[in-house]
């Protein structure tokens, strides 16, 4: 029963990109296309298990003081074998996702992860969390992706396989492009806090989405207020 | 003082463990992975030249032009001389080096291009890699094409929204063709039999 509930909680709960904002740099960088998106998504679930697995199982060797090394030198590792047995085993692969694999160094879910609940949880929870988390980062770049290459490419392209054409759509280029991303995210953020706004008021209470992502919390502008 | 050293001990031996992981993974994937990158550059050598009983990768020529070495993969069969291979680099890509591999006949007209390496956008510059993009080179020569962007003038279509990577490709290409076109002499002599000693 916990350990679903840890499974689950990324891909609507916490998710870590439309939820917890965590993550953004290679979120934005990669999502010009589905087929990035689910590469650097499962890449980056691989990592956050294995890295998961092994900082709960230290978390009572890590003298406090240096955890954050600690998580660091662990996870670089899993990124360069990942790397390394990709290259060696799996090479046309390795070629569709090598810019991104050095990325996932970066990528603050992994970190956040190891540091806010992996050192704090047994291995069985540490493991579902890395799963449920790496399922919930892989979902929110595959929409991200899926929005941003269809209406900047007018078409959905998977490894060459899977088509879908948007027909008689003129691509705004635009949303490939680095503004794009951001104007995807705000969009699709706004969107969910809307949903989950209005499924608040049918059951008759009221949404508080995260302060940093609530509407009403925000000076940038006076739209709703 | 006491626990400064702990906080060194557990570093040392976590990073000491990685350290030697690492090594252990790099020494079993560093024979495949070199394999990998070699059998990728044949495959695209075999890729753009017309099918010849050589292996053109053993019968390369290489050509010393002002200090810079090409290397031409030669392609011959019973007949003699089909055409050669050659790896061209720009750095005028709009995100770093663009390689191509090019194959010509030999007759010096351009039998297929090739993208090896890029770091163009994608979904923009990264079209390069596309057939569209790339057959557009298919049976052109230095002689009877404008080597250039349509927007600079020129005879090749560029990628909209991606003027920047498609100049680099055609210079790539043009430059590695002029070289074997400036040359006829080196690839004249090649037989049925093999490269001259």
């Amino acid at each position: 029963m916990k350990f679903w509930k840890e499974l689950v909680k990324g891909l609507w709960k916490e998710n870590p990109i439309f939820r917890l904002v965590l993550g953004m740099c290679p979120a934005l960088a990669v999502t010009t296309s589905v087929e990035n998106s689910l590469g650097m998504g499962l890449a980056a679930t691989f990592v956050l298990i294995c890295s998961n697995a092994v900082t709960s199982l230290l978390r009572n060797l890590i003298p406090a003081k240096v955890r954050i090394p600690c998580f660091i030198v662990v996870i670089a590792t899993f990124v360069t074998i990942v790397d390394m047995l990709m290259d060696g085993f799996a090479h046309e692969l390795h070629k569709s996702l090598g810019i991104f694999i050095p990325l996932i160094v970066v990528n603050c879910i992994i970190l956040g992860r190891a540091e806010a609940f992996a050192s704090r949880h047994p291995l069985w929870l540490s493991i579902a969390d890395g799963i449920g988390m790496g399922a919930g980062f892989t979902l929110g770049l595959v929409v991200l992706g899926a929005t941003r290459e269809l209406l900047g490419a007018g078409s959905i392209t998977i490894w060459g396989h899977l088509k879908w054409t948007l027909v008689g759509y003129e691509p705004m280029i635009l949303m490939i492009l680095a503004p794009g991303g951001f104007i995807a995210l705000g969009c699709l953020l706004g969107g969910m806090n809307h949903l989950q706004a209005r499924a608040a008021k049918r059951r008759g209470t009221i949404f508080s989405p995260p302060a940093h992502l609530d509407c009403r919390s925000c000076t940038m502008c006076t739209f709703g207020k | 003082m006491k626990e400064s050293i702990k906080l060194v001990v557990v570093l040392t031996i976590i990073c000491t463990i990685a350290g030697a992981l690492l090594a252990v993974v790099k020494d079993v994937t560093s024979e495949s992975m070199q394999a990998a990158a070699q059998k990728e550059k044949n495959d695209a050598i075999k890729k753009v030249l017309p099918t010849c009983d050589n292996d053109p990768v053993a019968d390369a020529i290489a050509l010393d032009v002002n200090g810079i070495v090409w290397t031409f993969f030669v392609a011959r069969d019973s007949n003699g001389f089909l055409g050669a291979a050659f790896e061209s680099t720009s750095s005028k890509g709009y995100g770093g080096d663009i390689a191509i591999m090019v194959g010509v006949n030999a007759n010096g007209t351009v039998q297929a291009v090739e993208v090896l390496s890029h770091k163009e956008t994608p979904g923009l510059g990264a079209w390069i890699s596309g057939e569209a993009f790339r057959s557009q080179f298919v049976g052109r020569s230095i002689a009877d094409t404008s080597w250039a962007v349509a927007k600079d003038g020129g005879d090749i279509d560029q990628i909209t929204a991606a003027t920047i990577s498609s100049r680099a490709v055609t210079e790539a290409v043009k430059a590695g063709l002029d070289i074997y076109t400036a040359h006829p002499k080196s690839f004249s002599h090649i037989s049925a039999k093999g490269a001259p000693q």
